[in-house]
């Protein structure tokens, strides 16, 4: 006769990052969130379907298209969603509340927050710009615009936490972190470029590539594993910041 | 001979045994003072927070759980500074006023969440918290899909799931029904009787008086009154209070009331053809003032408080 066995109710706790991710990928997203994403998505097919206007030659015809539309627009914006939802949108909810009133320390609520917003980047942006790739006539880019998105989105995340960390107006700022100091200032200043997602994604991308147009290769910027390489460390330095803003952060709530 | 030394004059606004301590706070938010070189404590048992809306209850709580740095001054909860050492919200809960809750989480994956954050290891937890707030039954309805008075029975929950022994309840009977009000006031109340430290806000007298021992009174971000809450009615009912009356004989109910103890003046509004009354007794006059005009023959057509209004109340305290 075996013994009657009586349901554990303790079981090892969850780590609180995995806790974290859980509800990132949960709670963050809801509905509209994805549509704000996943519509700048098939902007890409669409820039993807533009280069079928170019005489140039598919792959070519792409690169340029990608380089412009999808690197300098799509992948930005669809970060900014991202990156807003999974930090700044809760803090002006007054959400984020629940999470921070917690002994979790704050390295691992933004770590959580990160791979949560990361993973969803990868897993929208990234596809977006290879199909747009593959929609072009460009198969063989595929894979190039997929790890340049998939980075450029990872280290985008990672920003736009961090000045959802400063300011409650995540949207706004990232918004003129974009256009303002990456496209404008960007353009102008290498030195600003090194640090910029869209650059270095773009980077990235040309240089995986077998014979990229010359327009696209800027001098003074890392391409290839380089430019992976600067922007694993943009990504720390942001999360770095985010980490200690959110020491510092004065969480007021969403009527305030 | 030598005489004993005097017994220190217990201050109401701070506890004999302070789990949390709120020294000199001024918390300000650009132009607007929200906390003024506030000081008090609070300790086991459930002690009330009262004052009319925008008086820096909310603000208090925030600097207590650490949500909001304060400008001056210290705040302290087991004599660690809830900014600083993350570790103090693990013996810490905040049940906030605002009604947003997480968006695409049932209650009790919300609750789930929250006892991870606290790496509670008893899989149940969350199921009991979710008992002892009577949310059981709906734990898998989404939170958002919740009414105010639910949503706010499941922050509740959230925030009981981890044990915490200082609790910071900042308005948590809005929105409940009456049972349910009566309910979570007793659960209070036993939270209290604990051991733990329960601190609870609200805009409302009644509220406070039927769950704390002692209550807290801040008006415009500063320290009003402080004591038990027979203390706080009484003070309140000896602050003046206005009442207009409007009549068919005003002229011979003024010389009537003036010989009242309970009046401490009359005057004639023009604009509005009747009486101001002022009392420092205005249950007296309520039950005088009928009795005045029948014996008189006097019609009374309106009879009107002019300042019974919570926040005249509490703006007399302060004077």
């Amino acid at each position: 006769m075996s013994a009657n066995p009586s349901t554990p109710t303790t079981a090892r706790p969850t780590p609180r990052v995995i806790a974290i991710l859980r509800y990132t990928w949960r709670s963050c997203f809801p509905p509209k969130r994805w549509a704000a994403i996943l519509l700048p998505c098939a902007g890409a097919l669409l820039f993807g379907l533009l280069a079928h206007a170019s005489d140039a030659g598919a792959d070519r015809a792409f690169a340029n298209v990608a380089a412009e539309g999808i690197f300098g627009l799509v992948m930005p914006i669809a970060a900014l969603v991202i990156g807003d939802s999974v930090l700044g949108a809760e803090v002006r909810a007054g959400t984020l509340h629940f999470t921070w009133l917690s002994p979790a320390p704050t390295w691992q609520i933004v770590l959580g927050r990160w791979i949560g917003g990361a993973s969803v980047g990868v897993v929208t942006i990234a596809p977006a710009a290879a199909l747009a790739a593959i929609v072009a006539g460009s198969p063989s880019s595929a894979w190039a615009a997929f790890l340049a998105a998939a980075v450029g989105s990872i280290a985008y995340v990672a920003i736009f936490i961090a000045i959802g960390c400063m300011t409650r107006r995540t949207a706004v700022w990232s918004l003129a972190f974009v256009f303002l100091i990456e496209r404008l200032l960007g353009a102008a200043l290498t030195g600003i470029a090194q640090l910029s997602p869209t650059w270095e994604s773009r980077a990235i991308f040309v240089g995986l590539l077998d014979n990229p147009p010359s327009r696209l290769v800027r001098d003074g910027i890392p391409e290839g594993g380089g430019a992976i390489v600067r922007m694993a460390i943009v990504a720390a330095v942001a999360l770095a910041l985010a980490n200690w803003r959110m020491h510092h952060m004065r969480l007021a709530g969403a009527s305030d | 001979m030598l005489l004993p030394p005097p017994v220190p004059r217990h201050d109401p606004a701070f506890a004999t045994d302070p789990t949390v301590t709120v020294d000199g706070v001024s918390v300000w938010f650009g132009p607007k003072v929200a906390l003024s070189e506030l000081s008090c404590s609070f300790g086991p048992g459930v002690s009330g927070l009262l004052g009319p809306n925008g008086a820096g209850k909310t603000t208090l709580m925030r600097a207590i759980t650490g949500l909001v740095g304060v400008n001056e001054g210290t705040v302290r909860v087991h004599q660690l500074d809830p900014r600083r050492d993350r570790g103090v919200h693990a013996r810490m809960a905040l049940v906030p006023e605002d009604e947003a809750v997480p968006a695409g989480l049932t209650a009790r994956q919300f609750v789930r969440y929250v006892a991870d954050l606290h790496r509670i290891a008893d899989r149940e937890a969350p199921d009991v918290a979710l008992r002892t707030v009577d949310l059981f039954d709906v734990g898998d309805r989404q939170v958002d899909t919740f009414s105010k008075g639910m949503r706010q029975r499941t922050k509740v929950a959230a925030a009981l799931v981890s044990g915490p022994d200082v609790l910071v309840l900042d308005e948590p009977l809005n929105g409940a029904d009456p049972v349910q009000r009566a309910a979570l006031i007793a659960l209070f109340k036993r939270l209290g009787a604990e051991g733990r430290t329960v601190v609870v806000s609200s805009h409302v007298l009644n509220e406070v008086e039927r769950m704390a021992e002692r209550v807290i009174v801040l008006v415009h971000g500063r320290l009003a009154a402080a004591g038990g809450h027979r203390a706080i009615r009484d003070a309140m009912d000896e602050t003046p209070r206005h009442v207009f009356v409007r009549s068919d004989g005003g002229r011979r109910l003024a010389a009537s009331l003036v010989g009242l103890e309970s009046v401490t003046g009359v005057t004639f509004d023009s604009k509005r053809d009747g009486l101001v009354i002022q009392t420092l007794q205005a249950r007296e006059l309520a039950v005088a003032l009928p009795r005045l005009a029948k014996g008189a023959s006097i019609r009374l057509l309106e009879v009107r408080p002019l300042d019974d209004s919570l926040e005249s109340l509490f703006r007399e305290l302060v004077r």
